[in-house]
């Protein structure tokens, strides 16, 4: 059966005389005529839900107006007045809209300001009578899990979600229907939808999308078409007979319930209601119920025929101090880095423990997710033992994470469960039993069995459960990985559902416990392992997921396999030659090419035994080489980077130099004063042009940068310099070039002038009175050289 | 207002490169850049926040609290269909530029050089996925977005930036501005973008980047496409 909404209501409100800029819902209390009208027309257009007059209801919209203390009024009475239009059979639907804020973190909005704004309208509308709630024209999904979450604890009434979609497919904050409506069914809605944004045409794949991955009914309000600008006014284009067609298309794509948004009126319904009554049901619909994670824009599928997910281990503060103390002191850079790196490594989940003693553990979950959550788009698993961390973390998770774990011990089942169910989370069940860790496979899968029978209780699905066989360590109990295998070929004969477990535990105690961890991670993969908890940096276990992809399907005929390890060729003969026989000089020459940093004390060092003199290395070799890659810089052979690197190998040769021989530090090719002029900030140019000058051998004194012309003149004198250079990168700060070059001039000042800098030209420089123009750091350094006097 | 903490997922390598000056250099390693960009992901803390405003095209007038006149031509140009303006605010915070600094004193020269790159590209890659959200909430009314207009850029003289971070509040999200109109944090933003009718005739600069075309520095190394 086909269920018609209304149509817009603001359009209608428009049209009726509220004046721009007053508060639509504000005439609940005070024109309650003309909405009872405008609800009654669309009754008799054939609609049989209307939503009442709230969409901006909420404290957060009424406070615009400063009717933010009548919130319980103003909803109540628009039940009233939708019930006092409504036939027989019509419902009346609580309409709640955005708040217009983002939630924090993407926002300023507390997510528990928003909740209350939802509860609290939510309440009044329940509280009036309303038959259902619709929460709609949502663009983040975090607003809509705030708003969910709200509307089930405010009231007992069916709840239909609909966020706002883009052109692109996506809502403004990146989700896509397949995950909002995987995220929201889990939560508990009752129909998932979407409305606002777009016209019909473009919500067809959206529909058809939301109908494939829930198995809830499908809601959606197209606009009438795209809107235009017409002298003044936003104009909907689209008229009745044509979205009454579009009606049909979205009802094949899997809508059950169907009206109108912005741009609608009662013509519109009424046209889609005889195109309805002549066209007659809905369609046939095929739903993808599979085991799915999700963070706000990403979803990842687990279990049998889907690829090995790999669940990131590494946040985890146990036995590592330097990320305990991190989380201790509030800073979570380690765990962004760890985040960063394991996806890059290949996990598809991250697990987050939070495990630090002593510390406030929900303060801490809450704050990582929400990090992470900006960081990153891999779903999380929540990691912890303790019920107030699993609920900070999972209410501040915009997806649906994993609940890592819960076992068949009565205070987990109690906590644990019904929140996994309030936050639609999926949950990693350990067969830990009350009396201790069960030995075999046979009573792994009993205890097993009785977790799963509470997650059913409890209202979990099963899709919402996740197996873990338990690993034990190997070196202790020798039966360890054969009961761990066998339960996983249980698992998947009895339960069929995905499984997930901590690798390690299997190698501890034994030496090379990246060579057992790899072959047990071969092992259970092919004994039905989906989800393995590992660390992804592990080269060997790298190497194990890439074949296996391929071995078990999943990568087919090996391309990527193929693509990974093509390029993993033996070093070339080229490499060994220039290591092994080339003159020791050209060789320090090459490594300042090609920035060998790491490599060139040792080289120095070398050269220095065979006899070579500081000198001859420096100029020979060290000197050759900045002056190669000066010249191929000049030519764009090379690029500023590359002289970066080569500058740093530089200075790391002349640092093992000047160890060797102290005597070293006197020999300068000058003093230069470096600064950035009076009011300019900039510093990037003029902090390369030090390191380069540093390491062609001049001494530099870095004033930094906003440096007053005075205090340029002072150092000039004070360090006798031979040469100043002034950088100037904004037209606002040019005319400060001129002041400080007066300023040198003017206090008798007799070290040459180079300046330099995005916005200064050569002409600029010469009617400044420099005595030379750089434009770029190395011919800083040539300049520099050719004022002091020096040749190469 | 609005203030927007902007999630960037990855910093694009190839205009790390470019910004870093790389041009198209293939040799340079690949882990160095990926290693900014993951650092330049760390450390940025991108936000964006802007105002929108009625303006009046035919007089140039934004109609602000303290209404401001476009006198710039290539502003009044770019905003020629313009009925609304947008003027947008972002940074990414002060924490990279400092760790810039820190590894140019410690002579990680390249490090910190391709550091300030992925800084370039997390500012612009904030600035684009804000001018996204707002083109959102525009298509909605039915306009369309011009692409991001600068002070600095065409003949828009950067002395006007002090007057168009006050009409974003950008110091909402911490922006302040010296005596030369240089922004702090240095890797920060702003811009004004033209809301015209989406069915009406084509924005200037509509779908179009302005970035290079209409920048007077000849020789900038990071130049993507020739002067306009």
């Amino acid at each position: 059966m086909i269920h018609l909404f209304d149509g817009a209501m603001g359009t209608m409100l428009h049209q009726s005389g509220l004046p721009t800029g007053a508060c639509p819902e504000g005439w609940n209390l005070t024109n309650p005529a003309a909405i009872t009208s405008i609800h009654r027309r669309y009754v008799e257009s054939g609609a049989d839900i209307i939503e009442t007059n709230t969409f901006g209801g909420s404290r957060i919209k009424l406070q615009n107006y400063g009717l933010e203390d009548q919130v319980n009024e103003i909803n109540r009475a628009a039940v009233r007045i939708a019930k006092a239009a409504c036939g027989p059979s019509t419902k009346v639907a609580g309409s709640v809209g955005p708040t217009g804020q983002l939630i924090a973190p993407l926002g300023e909005l507390a997510f528990e300001d928003a909740y209350r704004a939802f509860y609290e309208q939510i309440s009044a509308l329940a509280g009036g009578g309303a038959d259902l709630i619709i929460i709609e024209t949502i663009i983040d999904i975090q607003e809509m899990r705030a708003a969910l979450l709200a509307a089930k604890a405010a009231s007992s009434l069916p709840v239909i979600c609909q966020l706002s979609f883009g052109a692109d497919g996506r809502t403004v904050t990146g989700t896509d229907p397949r995950t909002a409506a995987i995220v929201l069914e889990a939560m508990g809605a009752d129909i998932v939808g979407a409305n606002c944004s777009l016209g019909p045409a473009q919500l067809v794949d959206i529909v058809s999308a939301l109908a494939k991955a829930c198995s809830k009914p499908v809601s959606v309000q197209p606009n009438a078409g795209m809107p235009r600008l017409e002298n003044g006014q936003t104009v909907f284009p689209m008229g009745p007979e044509e979205l009454a067609a579009w009606a049909l298309k979205l009802i094949q794509a899997g809508a059950t319930y169907i009206g109108g948004c912005c741009g609608t009126t009662p013509d519109h319904i009424k046209a889609v209601r005889q195109a309805l009554a002549a066209a007659g049901s809905s369609a046939a619909r095929t739903v993808q119920t599979a085991t799915a994670l999700t963070s706000r824009s990403r979803t990842v599928q687990l279990g049998p025929g889907s690829p090995t997910v790999v669940i990131g281990e590494r946040i985890n503060p146990t036995g590592r101090k330097t990320l305990a103390a991190e989380i201790r002191n509030g800073s979570f850079a380690m765990v962004k880095k760890e985040a960063l790196a394991q996806v890059r490594a290949g996990a598809a989940v991250l697990d987050i423990n939070m495990g630090v003693p002593g510390i406030n553990q929900p303060a801490a979950m809450r704050q990582a997710v929400e990090e992470l959550s900006l960081l990153t788009d891999v779903p999380l698993a929540i990691d912890t033992t303790d019920p107030e961390s699993l609920e900070a973390g999972l209410r501040a998770f915009p997806g649906r994470a994993l609940v890592n774990s819960v076992s068949a011990e009565p205070e987990r089942i109690a906590s644990f469960l019904p929140l996994a169910k309030k936050y639609g989370a999926a949950v990693l069940c350990l067969p830990i039993a009350p009396g201790g860790v069960p030995a075999t496979a046979a009573e792994r899968l009993e205890v097993a069995r009785a977790i799963v029978e509470a997650a059913y209780l409890a209202g979990l699905r099963p899709q919402d459960l996740l197996l873990d066989p338990l690993v034990l360590t190997v070196a202790a109990e020798a039966q360890a990985a054969l009961e761990t295998l066998e339960t996983l070929r249980l698992y998947r004969r009895y339960f069929g559902f995905p499984t997930a477990m901590g690798l390690s535990n299997i190698s501890y105690g034994l030496p090379r416990r990246d060579i057992m961890n790899a072959a047990f991670l071969a092992m259970a993969l092919t004994a039905g392992l989906d989800a393995p908890i590992l660390n992804p940096y592990d080269p060997l276990i790298q190497d194990v997921l890439h074949s296996t992809a391929a071995l078990l399907s999943h990568d087919r005929n090996g391309r990527r396999y193929s693509e990974t390890y093509a390029a993993h060729t033996a070093p070339s003969p080229e490499q060994d030659i220039r290591e092994g026989t080339a003159d020791i000089l050209a060789r320090i020459k090459q490594a300042v090419l090609s920035g060998e940093k790491e490599a060139v004390p040792e080289l120095i060092q070398e050269a220095l035994k065979l006899g070579h003199s500081p000198l001859g290395i420096t100029e020979q070799a060290l000197t050759a080489a900045m002056n190669e890659i000066g010249e191929a810089f000049g030519q764009g052979r090379c690029f500023l980077p590359q002289v970066m690197l080569a500058a740093e190998t530089m200075r790391s040769a002349f640092l093992t130099l000047k160890e060797a021989l102290p005597s070293l530090v006197a020999q300068t090719a000058g003093t230069v004063i470096l600064a950035t002029v009076k009011g300019d900030i900039h510093d990037l140019g003029k902090n390369i042009v030090a390191a380069l000058m540093e390491n062609n051998g001049f001494r530099v004194i870095d004033l930094g940068k906003d440096v007053p012309p005075e205090k340029i003149v002072e150092a000039a004198a004070a360090e006798k310099a031979d040469c100043v250079g002034l950088c100037a990168l904004m037209t606002t700060t040019l005319p400060q070039v001129n002041i400080t070059i007066d300023a040198l001039r003017g206090a008798g000042s007799p070290a040459k002038i180079i300046v330099g800098g995005a916005v200064v030209t050569e002409d600029y420089a010469a009617a400044a009175g420099a005595d030379a123009y750089a434009s770029n750091g190395v011919e800083a350094v040539k300049l520099a050289k050719k004022l002091a006097g020096i040749k190469n | 207002m609005t203030v927007y903490h902007i999630p960037l997922l990855a910093l694009s390598e190839q205009e790390t490169r470019r910004y870093a000056g790389l041009g198209g250099s293939a040799s340079f390693p690949g882990e160095l850049v990926a290693s900014a960009c993951g650092d330049g992901l760390l450390l940025a803390k991108p936000r964006a926040t802007w105002k929108r405003y009625a303006y009046n095209r035919d007089r140039q007038i934004i109609h602000a609290p303290s209404p401001a006149l476009i006198s710039s031509r290539d502003v009044a140009a770019h905003l020629q269909a313009a009925v609304e303006v947008a003027v947008l605010a972002v940074t990414i915070g002060p924490q990279l530029e400092k760790e810039v600094t820190r590894r140019f004193a410690a002579g990680d020269y390249t490090a910190g050089l391709l550091l300030d790159a992925a800084g370039t590209t997390a500012v612009e890659q904030t600035a684009d996925e804000a001018c996204k959200y707002l083109a959102g909430e525009a298509a909605r009314a039915g306009l369309g977005c011009t692409s991001r207009y600068s002070p600095g850029y065409g003949d828009w003289a950067v002395e006007e930036q002090p007057s168009v971070l006050t009409l974003a509040d950008g110091a909402a999200i911490g922006i302040t501005i010296n005596e030369s109109c240089i922004l702090s944090p240095r890797k920060s933003i702003t811009a004004v973008i033209g809301l015209a009718p989406a069915a009406g005739p084509t924005p200037a600069g509509a779908c179009r980047s302005e970035g290079c075309a209409s920048c007077r520095l000849p020789n900038c190394f990071a130049r993507k496409e020739p002067r306009a």
